[in-house]
C-alpha cells in the first residue's frame, strides 16, 4: 500500500445534469402555444467522485444511464447544470464512436483539424502524423473524403488520432469494440502501453466487463444519474452482473 | 394608424427578441410587464435621440412621411439593440464583471483559434473543388456569369444605367453574396456541424468566422476579376480607391456581428431558415445591387436607405472609391464601425452565455 496521497487530476463535486426536451421551438408553435411544457429530464444526479493522477477509472451500467452524459462534460463539451468539474489545468480528449469529422474533408486534413482543437500545434501534428496514419492502418483512403469511410475505418481513425497525440486525461466511450479482431487487440495493446505511462489519467465506459477487469484500477457504476457504487474492479462488477442477470 | 403603428412596432420587436433571449418560462404577467417597460424604453431612447437632432417633442399631425419612416427605423435599431443590454444587466447576476471576463475570453479565443479558423477554412476550399470538373475555375465563372445576367436584364430589359455598368453591377454583386451567403449559412451553422462540437469543445464563433473566411476568399477572387474589369473598361484610377479596405473591414465586422446573432438564433427557431432567406431576397432589392438607390428610389426614401442599410451604404461607398473617384462618409462609416462592434459584442457575449445548451437542444 502507497502511503502517499497521490495528486488529483479530475474531481467532480456534485454534479447535476440536465436536459430539456421540447425546448427547440418553431416561430409558429411559440406564437400558438406561448406555454411550453418543459419537460426536464435529469440525466445525471448530484455525482461526486475523484480519480487520481494515472488513475484508470471504468464506468458501467445500462443504457441511458447517463454514461456517455458524464463523460462529456468532463470533456467540456457542455458544462452542468449544478455542480462542479475540476480538471487541476490538465488537457482534455474524448475518444468517442464517429468521432467530429467533416465528411467532406480526407483524412489528413481532418486529423490536423482535430489536433489543432485538441490544442496542439501544426508542427507537432506534422510530426504525428505519419505514426497516426500508420496507426489507424486504413491505406489509401488517408487521402479521400471521410464521408466514403466505413464506419470501422472512421472509429480506427478517432482512435488513432486521440491515442497519438497525447493529452494528460483521455475519456475512452465505447470505442474498445470497434474495429476488427486485429483492430481491437492493437488497440487494446496501445490502451494499455498508454495507461503504464504513469502521468496519464483515463476515464473508460463500456459495456464490457471483461476489457474493465483486464484495464482499470477502479469501476464506477453507474444507475440511472445516481452513483451505485465505486470501488475495486471485482467487486463492483461482480454486482452489476448480479444485479443484470436479476 | 400608422402614428400608432411606428410607436408600437418597435417595442414589440424588442419584446420578442426579449423573450427569445430568455426562453425560461415566463409569467403572463412577467410578460405583460416587461411589454410595457419596453414600450417606455424604446420609445423614450428615440424621442431623446430625436430631440438631440433638434426635434421639439411629438406632433404626429404636421410630421413628414420622412421623418416618420426615420423615426420607425430608429426605433427597429433600438428595438435591436436594447433587449441584448436588458438581458445582459438583468441576466446572470454577475452583470459588467461577468461582461468583463467574456471580453478577456473572447481575445484569449480569437488569439487560440484563428489559426484553426483560418486552417478549417482553407481545407474547406480545398474539398469543395477536389471533386468539380473546372476545378477553382468555378470561382471565377460563377460570378461572373452571375454578372453578365444581371447586366442583360437591367442593363437591356430594364434599360438601367450607370457608367461602368458591369463593373458597377460586379461590385454590388460580390459584396452582397458575400453578406447573404454569410448570414443565410449562419442560420444552420451549428445544426451542421452537430459531428463536431458534439464531441469537442470549441468556442462556437470559430464555426463563423472560419465560413466567413471562405466567402471572404471568395470575395477577394471576384474583386480580382474587377481589377480586370477596370482595365478593360479604362475606369480612371484614383488614390480614393485605398477606401475600399476600410469599407471592406467594416463590411465584415457587420456581417460578423449580425450572423453570430442569427447563429444563436438559429439553434432555438426552427424554421428562422425561411424568415432570414425571404428578409435576404427583400433586402437585396432594396440594396442596389443592380441600381443606385440614392437615385431610383424617390425623395426622401433612396436617400435614407442609402444611410440606414448598411449593405447599400458600403456598397455604394465601395462603388464611389473604385470606379468614380468619392470618398465615403466618414462619419457613417465610422458609426457603421461601431454599430457593427455593438452586434459583435452582443453576439458574442449571448454566445458565450448559451452555447453550453446548444449541444443539448441539438
Amino acid at each position: 500500500m502507497e502511503a502517499v496521497e497521490k495528486k488529483k487530476a479530475i474531481e467532480l463535486k456534485d454534479v447535476c445534469i440536465n436536459y430539456r426536451i421540447l425546448n427547440a421551438t418553431s416561430v409558429r408553435k411559440s406564437f400558438l402555444h406561448k406555454k411550453q411544457r418543459e419537460i426536464v429530464f435529469e440525466a445525471v444526479k448530484h455525482v461526486s467522485f475523484s480519480v487520481e493522477e494515472g488513475g484508470i477509472l471504468g464506468i458501467i451500467g445500462r443504457n441511458g444511464s447517463g454514461k456517455s452524459t458524464l463523460l462529456r462534460s468532463i470533456a467540456g463539451v457542455f458544462s452542468p447544470n449544478e455542480g462542479e468539474i475540476d480538471l487541476k489545468g490538465h488537457s482534455v480528449s474524448l475518444m468517442a464512436l464517429g468521432v467530429g469529422f467533416k465528411g467532406t474533408l480526407t483524412g489528413r486534413e481532418n486529423i490536423v483539424l482535430s489536433g489543432m482543437l485538441l490544442g496542439f500545434t501544426e508542427k507537432q501534428i506534422r510530426e504525428k502524423i505519419e505514426e497516426i496514419i500508420e496507426f489507424a492502418e486504413i491505406g489509401e483512403f488517408i487521402d479521400r473524403p471521410v464521408r466514403t469511410y466505413s464506419s470501422g475505418m472512421h472509429s480506427k481513425l478517432a482512435f488513432a488520432i486521440t491515442a497519438m497525440l497525447e493529452t494528460d486525461i483521455m475519456l475512452v466511450d465505447e470505442v474498445l469494440s470497434v474495429g476488427d479482431e486485429r483492430f481491437r487487440k492493437k488497440s487494446l495493446e496501445k490502451m494499455k502501453a498508454l495507461i503504464l505511462d504513469q502521468n496519464r489519467t483515463v476515464i473508460i465506459v463500456s459495456h464490457s466487463v471483461e476489457t474493465l477487469r483486464e484495464l482499470c484500477d477502479r469501476v464506477l457504476w453507474i444507475h440511472n444519474g445516481e452513483i451505485k457504487e465505486i470501488g475495486e474492479p471485482g467487486k463492483v462488477l461482480e454486482h452489476y452482473l448480479e444485479f443484470m442477470r436479476a | 394608424m400608422f402614428n400608432l403603428f411606428i410607436l408600437i412596432l418597435p417595442p414589440l420587436l424588442a419584446w420578442i427578441i426579449h423573450l427569445f433571449l430568455h426562453p425560461e418560462e415566463m409569467s403572463w404577467k412577467k410578460k405583460a410587464v416587461f411589454c410595457i417597460f419596453y414600450f417606455v424604453l424604446v420609445n423614450s431612447f428615440t424621442v431623446t435621440v430625436s430631440c438631440i437632432r433638434g426635434v421639439q417633442g411629438l406632433r404626429f399631425n404636421d410630421m413628414t412621411m420622412s421623418y416618420k419612416i426615420k423615426y420607425l427605423c430608429m426605433g427597429c435599431t433600438w428595438a435591436l439593440v436594447l433587449p441584448f443590454f436588458v438581458g445582459v444587466l438583468t441576466g446572470g447576476g454577475e452583470g459588467r464583471q461577468g461582461l468583463k471576463k467574456e471580453t478577456g475570453k473572447f481575445f484569449h479565443d480569437i488569439r487560440m483559434y484563428t489559426h484553426y479558423a483560418i486552417r478549417s477554412a482553407r481545407a474547406d476550399l480545398r474539398a469543395e473543388v477536389s471533386n468539380a470538373y473546372l476545378d477553382w475555375l468555378w470561382w471565377l465563372i460563377e460570378p461572373v456569369c452571375m454578372m453578365l445576367i444581371y447586366t442583360v436584364i437591367f442593363g437591356v430589359v430594364f434599360k438601367a444605367s450607370e457608367p461602368y455598368f458591369p463593373v458597377f453591377i460586379f461590385i454590388g454583386l460580390t459584396m452582397w453574396s458575400f453578406f447573404s451567403r454569410c448570414i443565410s449559412g449562419s442560420v444552420n451553422l451549428i445544426r451542421g456541424n452537430k459531428a463536431i462540437i458534439t464531441k469537442i469543445y470549441m468556442p462556437k464563433f470559430i464555426l463563423l468566422l472560419s465560413r466567413m473566411f471562405v466567402y471572404a476568399f471568395k470575395m477577394m477572387i471576384s474583386f480580382g476579376v474587377v481589377g480586370l474589369m477596370m482595365l478593360v473598361f479604362r475606369v480612371h484610377l484614383t488614390v480614393y480607391i485605398l477606401y475600399m479596405i476600410p469599407v471592406l473591414a467594416v463590411l465584415f465586422l457587420f456581417t460578423f456581428g449580425l450572423g453570430s446573432i442569427f447563429m444563436h438564433y438559429g439553434v432555438y427557431v426552427n424554421d428562422l431558415s425561411y424568415v432570414v432567406g425571404i428578409v435576404l431576397t427583400m433586402l437585396m432589392y432594396l440594396t442596389g445591387v443592380f441600381y443606385d438607390v440614392a437615385k431610383r428610389i424617390p425623395e426622401p426614401f433612396g436617400e435614407l436607405m442609402e444611410k440606414y442599410n448598411p449593405v447599400a451604404f458600403l456598397i455604394s461607398s465601395m462603388r464611389g472609391a473604385v470606379l468614380y473617384g468619392q470618398a465615403p462618409d466618414g462619419v457613417l462609416l465610422g458609426m457603421w464601425a461601431v454599430v457593427s462592434l455593438v452586434l459583435i459584442s452582443m453576439g458574442v457575449v449571448t454566445i458565450y452565455r448559451n452555447e453550453n445548451a446548444y449541444v443539448k437542444m441539438i
